[in-house]
């Protein structure tokens, strides 16, 4: 193992060096950081070009610089680590290092939410496998994989945000599109719920008319312009959590763990005043710390309150419920923050944006408005990174499940009697989620390389647009600053990747043979 | 207790109609706005734009908002004299010298008066010698930075400004010119709050009071005056890497930020926004006229701008002019758009020698023969100007038109005039395919087999890789072949370094200029400076003139026309078009008016209101 680690770490060094004498040579030919004043006719362009000569030693060969930066990567052998600095005099590692926590936020949302949806919506497709939620998705997926990002963000910003903002100044919606949402809806939730015909139906004309009696309420309650879930719409939301996560861990005939999640939610629904009242207070990011810890420490009790033996699994459904209930209060408390957000001189009404990461006008002591304000923001750019990402995990999690449900072992599960759930979730689900984490340890790393496209169209300045500045101002430091850090954050991941292979499936062994 | 109970519910129900009564009559929108977004591609880098490596479009606008002096340029373009905040005259023909006086009573953002002390350092950061003579560095050498990394070395300044003296009042100063310099009013010295320099130098972070500024003040003078290299140097490090800031926020030094300019910087967010508020003591230049709050946003993306400006986010946006980004920007509602053309304009430039130092030019426009005269004339007669002008720009600007003069653009008054007597009409006269006979028939003199597609001449033609530039290289690809040309391509990134190269006999591209200069637009064309290698005595002796004449209008005037006509006769240079920046405001915000010169449509944003 460790000579396999050892190994591996001097094959990334020598990839490192390659790869960064290579990019910077090409970076280095590839332009004249002083082109433009050559062209230029201005009496003082001469003087200037002297100046960027000197600072950024354009007098040397380009292999010559190379290892003029690389002393500074190599200073960190002798406590001097050095990345240089921009052409605009700001040492690289400070923009690297404040370009990092722009792109997590940008990609983090969209990158959980299109794993979670691209896992669950391929594990549902691979179960109804040939049927038409399968073949639907699966149209779909490559629909949305196919699209260019920056013309998916232009519709959305077209569409969701401008069309919507303006909308919201007279919200009404005509019957006819009102029945076409109801119909549209009524179609993807019926084939995903499957079963014969007479079901099928079934759940197509509930879905549809529940839709349209929804709307019209929503409508009739001015919902779009205050919206909120209040206490029953709260607590309806956290038990229908607490029976989804009961059934998906351990199944709902197993009752201490269902009670523990109940009781969870009637905890949830008891301190939804007392809570409220404390969303209010000074201090909020503690405020929610602590109401998390108290909700961990309440769901253990519960628990152990509900559970005589093997509390295990029931401690982990009632967290999980009790933490899904918080993320609802907290959703509820946004929904409320709405309208007051919506009427702030900043905002004017039109509370989508289409831009940025905060609104550049708006400014708020409250905790809750700015925090509407960063997600209203992020909504747009965490949809179109989810759309077109998200159909990679699908497919893969569909494939690797077939190949998991057509394994032996679970033939021998279902003979041995076991129910459906416990196959799927226990036997099957388990063992599709190896080569899936694989998958997205290498993609967390590819994401600190920042999304390119997405932050330039949306207007984030992280490390894609550090890349993207560095290309077109030739600003060789922050190019290789850029590359150095997401080449080694893929090398290490690709190692870390492998690692895990080993940890997680016993019959892998790295090293092995070595 | 019942009745108790009542009285509850009459009081509750009465509370509810009055607030609702409120609600109803309270007018929908009470105040109006007073807040401009800006849209810029740029990140903020510094709030010294003087710095070497911080001349950053944007940082020059937060500059330009944040600090006023003696004159800046409106729309027109004149240079205008700012009365309010002092006043120049010549006050000596020989030596020649002028006279800057600060009017009193004008104070910086922290109350502190402006005095003529405060506009010493421009000699600092401008004059090679003085920074040499103070120990501070030779801007010039190779290989080490000045205490001051300015940008302002070597230039005009520092070839024709002798001495800056203060006078004895305290509130002027006298620059001394070596000999009389036509265009000495673009060189008005510009204010510096030298005592925040100095507190920040002696590593202060609070502002100061006045009798500390006042001391500080002097501290400066007797720094400036004896050449005192240390306190010159800590107050050189400050001014060249403490300004250098993308943060600002309540833990910045407030002694950065101050200024004399009507907006002073509140806030700045890396990489995000610069937030700029009222000035509160700000007595230096034109009223405000109540908007109190400017914001630059940074958007690089031309798509991502325009919808903001659709959505509301944003009310100005100012961008190069492409056929997208009109058609995009047309549709929007509540903006009015805005084509002024900027003082940049595209050209052709044929080479007739080699660029100083450059090697020889051999190819067939080389030298001053009636050969190389011929086949010059015939490439520029050949070059397709009114084409592209229809199918590159007119979906951009529907009133463009051949620009024929290389002084004068199309929207000056002089242009009629000229272009009437330039002689650059016989590349106008008749159609593009009159014209290109014509080119056939000079090129046939010399290669007799010449026809369309005949490929007799090759040429080798340089320009930028972008897309524009590309389709107007394949019109004059596809003319110059009627005439018997073979046009070799090369597009290149690094154009603006090939421009010298003797390899390319061709090359097309923007010239752009920031003040309004007497060598108005020749100054490129002295066969010292010619990148094409042009090399003409007459020429270089009239630039010579313009370059240090006194002259009047109709002097220069007749300078220019004999230089067009001498150019017309040599065919060296051909101008195509004048390209359109297209400023998209909201149309609710009222006195925007661009100009063509640098900073555009902020020039009088102190007029600008809701």
């Amino acid at each position: 193992m460790f000579a396999f680690i050892m190994r591996r770490l001097g094959t990334l060094g020598v990839i490192l060096f390659g790869s960064s004498f290579l990019l910077f040579n090409l970076a280095a030919l590839s332009g004249d950081p002083v082109g433009e004043l050559r062209a230029s006719n201005e009496p003082d362009a001469e003087a200037r070009i002297a100046a960027i000569t000197r600072s950024l030693r354009l007098d040397l060969p380009p292999p010559v610089r190379y290892f003029i930066w690389l002393r500074g990567i190599l200073g960190v052998f002798v406590g001097k680590f050095d990345l240089g600095q921009t052409r605009t005099s700001e040492p690289v590692a400070v923009a690297v290092f404040d370009a990092i926590p722009t792109t997590l936020r940008l990609v983090t949302t969209a990158a959980i939410t299109a794993i979670v949806l691209g896992i669950a919506i391929g594990i549902i497709t691979a179960l109804r496998q040939y049927s038409r939620f399968d073949y639907s998705m699966t149209f779909f997926s490559f629909l949305l994989f196919s699209l260019p990002i920056f013309w998916v963000a232009v519709l959305l910003k077209q569409f969701m945000a401008i069309e919507f903002n303006n909308w919201l100044a007279e919200p009404t919606i005509p019957p006819t599109a009102m029945i076409t949402i109801g119909l549209i809806l009524g179609l993807i939730v019926a084939a995903a719920i499957g079963g014969d015909r007479k079901k099928y139906w079934r759940v197509f004309f509930i879905t549809a008319a529940g839709t349209v009696v929804t709307l019209v309420l929503m409508l009739q309650l001015n919902w779009f312009l205050q919206p909120s879930l209040g206490p029953l719409g709260f607590f309806a939301a956290s038990v229908g959590a607490a029976l989804l996560i009961t059934q998906l861990s351990v199944g709902l005939q197993h009752k201490p763990s269902l009670r523990a999640a109940l009781c969870m939610s009637v905890l949830g629904l008891v301190s939804y005043y007392p809570v409220n009242w404390l969303f209010n207070k000074e201090n909020q990011p503690l405020v929610i710390f602590g109401l998390l810890l108290l909700t961990i420490a309440s769901a253990i009790a519960a628990s152990i309150f509900f559970a005589k033996i093997d509390r295990g699994p029931v401690v982990r459904t009632a967290v999980l419920t009790g933490i899904l209930t918080g993320l609802l209060m907290i959703l509820d408390k946004l929904m409320r923050t709405w309208e007051p957000y919506f009427n702030t001189d900043a905002v004017n009404g039109r509370p989508v944006p289409t831009v940025g990461q905060t609104n550049s006008l708006l400014e708020s002591d409250d905790y809750w408005i700015s925090l509407l304000d960063v997600a209203m923001h992020l909504v747009l750019p965490t949809i179109a990174l989810t759309a077109i990402s998200f159909a990679g995990y699908i497919r893969f999690s569909r494939g690797t499940m077939l190949e998991v449900l057509n394994q032996d072992y679970i033939r021998t599960a279902r003979a041995k009697g076991l129910n459906e759930r416990t196959v799927i979730m226990r036997h099957a689900f388990r063992n599709t989620m190896i080569p899936m984490t694989t998958i997205i340890v290498v993609d967390f790393a590819s994401i600190l390389g920042g999304a390119i496209i997405t932050e330039r169209v949306f207007g984030w300045t992280g490390m894609g647009t550090l890349f993207n500045t560095a290309i077109n101002s030739f600003d060789l430091n922050l190019l290789m600053g850029v590359f150095f850090l997401t080449a080694s954050l893929a090398l290490v991941a690709n190692l870390v990747a492998d690692l895990l292979y080993s940890v997680m499936d016993p019959r892998i062994r790295v090293g092995a043979g070595a | 207790m019942k009745k108790w109970n009542r009285s509850v519910k009459v009081a509750l129900a009465v509370a509810t109609t009055a607030g609702l009564v409120i609600g109803v009559l309270s007018p929908a929108t009470a105040a109006t706005r007073s807040t401009v977004v800006i849209i810029d591609s740029n990140a903020f880098t510094s709030l010294n734009p003087s710095h070497n490596e911080h001349n950053l479009v944007l940082n020059s606008n937060v500059a330009y908002m944040s600090g006023i002096g003696f004159n800046y340029y409106d729309d027109k373009p004149v240079l205008v004299e700012n009365k309010t905040f002092g006043s120049y005259k010549i006050v000596s023909k020989s030596p020649f010298k002028v006279k800057y006086t600060v009017n009193k009573g004008r104070i910086w953002s922290d109350g502190t008066p402006i005095t003529g002390v405060d506009l010493l350092l421009t000699h600092v950061v401008s004059s090679d010698q003085y920074s040499i003579d103070a120990g501070l560095g030779d801007p010039a050498s190779e290989d080490k930075e000045p205490a001051f990394d300015s940008g302002g070395y070597s230039g005009t300044y520092n070839t024709l400004i002798k001495n800056i003296t203060l006078a004895p009042d305290r509130m002027s100063v006298v620059i001394e010119w070596k000999k009389f310099f036509p265009d000495w009013e673009v060189f008005a010295p510009g204010v510096s709050p030298v005592h925040a320099l100095v507190a920040m130098a002696e590593g202060k972070t609070k502002l100061g009071t006045n009798a500390n500024n006042v001391a500080n003040k002097n501290k400066f003078l007797r720094a400036f005056l004896s050449k005192d290299t240390d306190m010159l140097r800590k107050i050189g490090k400050v001014w060249s890497n403490s300004y250098n800031v993308t943060e600002v926020n309540e833990k910045t030094n407030p002694l950065l930020l101050v200024v004399n300019g009507a907006m002073q910087v509140e806030s700045i967010v890396k990489n995000q926004r610069v937030t700029l508020k009222l000035n509160p003591n700000y007595n230096s230049g034109p009223e405000t006229s109540g908007i109190e709050k400017i914001v630059y946003v940074t958007i690089p993306d031309s798509t991502a701008a325009a919808q903001a400006l659709a959505n509301k986010e944003a009310d100005y946006y100012s961008a190069l002019a492409t056929a997208d980004s009109v058609a995009l920007l047309n549709k929007i509602k509540g903006i009015t758009l805005d084509g002024t053309p900027e003082a940049t304009y595209e050209h052709v430039e044929i080479r007739s020698g080699s660029a100083p130092g450059g090697k020889e030019y051999t190819g067939p426009f080389a030298g001053m023969s009636q050969k190389a005269k011929d086949l010059r004339t015939a490439a520029l007669l050949a070059w397709p100007r009114q084409e592209i002008i229809d199918k590159i720009v007119k979906p951009v600007n529907s009133k463009a038109v051949v620009m024929n003069s290389l002084q004068y653009f199309p929207t000056e008054p002089n242009y009629g005039k000229m272009i009437a007597a330039n002689e650059l009409d016989k590349f106008t006269d008749g159609t593009q395919a009159q014209r290109t006979a014509k080119a056939l028939a000079l090129v046939k003199k010399y290669y007799p087999d010449a026809k369309a597609g005949s490929n007799s001449v090759k040429i080798e033609v340089l320009y930028n890789t972008s897309a524009r530039r590309a389709s107007q290289a394949a019109l004059a690809k596809a003319e110059l072949s009627e005439a018997g040309f073979q046009v070799n391509l090369n597009p290149k990134s690094n154009w603006g370094a090939l421009l010298t190269d003797s390899t390319y006999d061709v090359a097309f591209y923007a010239w752009g200029k920031s003040a309004l200069l007497q060598t108005g637009n020749f100054s490129s064309y002295k066969s010292a400076d010619s990148d094409s290698g042009y090399l003409n005595a007459k020429v270089d002796e009239i630039i010579g003139e313009l370059e240090l004449g006194n002259y009047n209008d109709d002097q220069r005037y007749s300078r220019y026309l004999a230089i067009e006509k001498l150019m017309a006769e040599d065919a060296v240079s051909l101008p195509i078009f004048l390209w359109p920046t297209l400023t998209a405001v909201n149309s609710d915000l009222k006195n925007v008016r661009p100009g063509p010169l640098v900073p555009n449509g902020l020039w009088n944003f102190w007029e600008w209101t809701y």
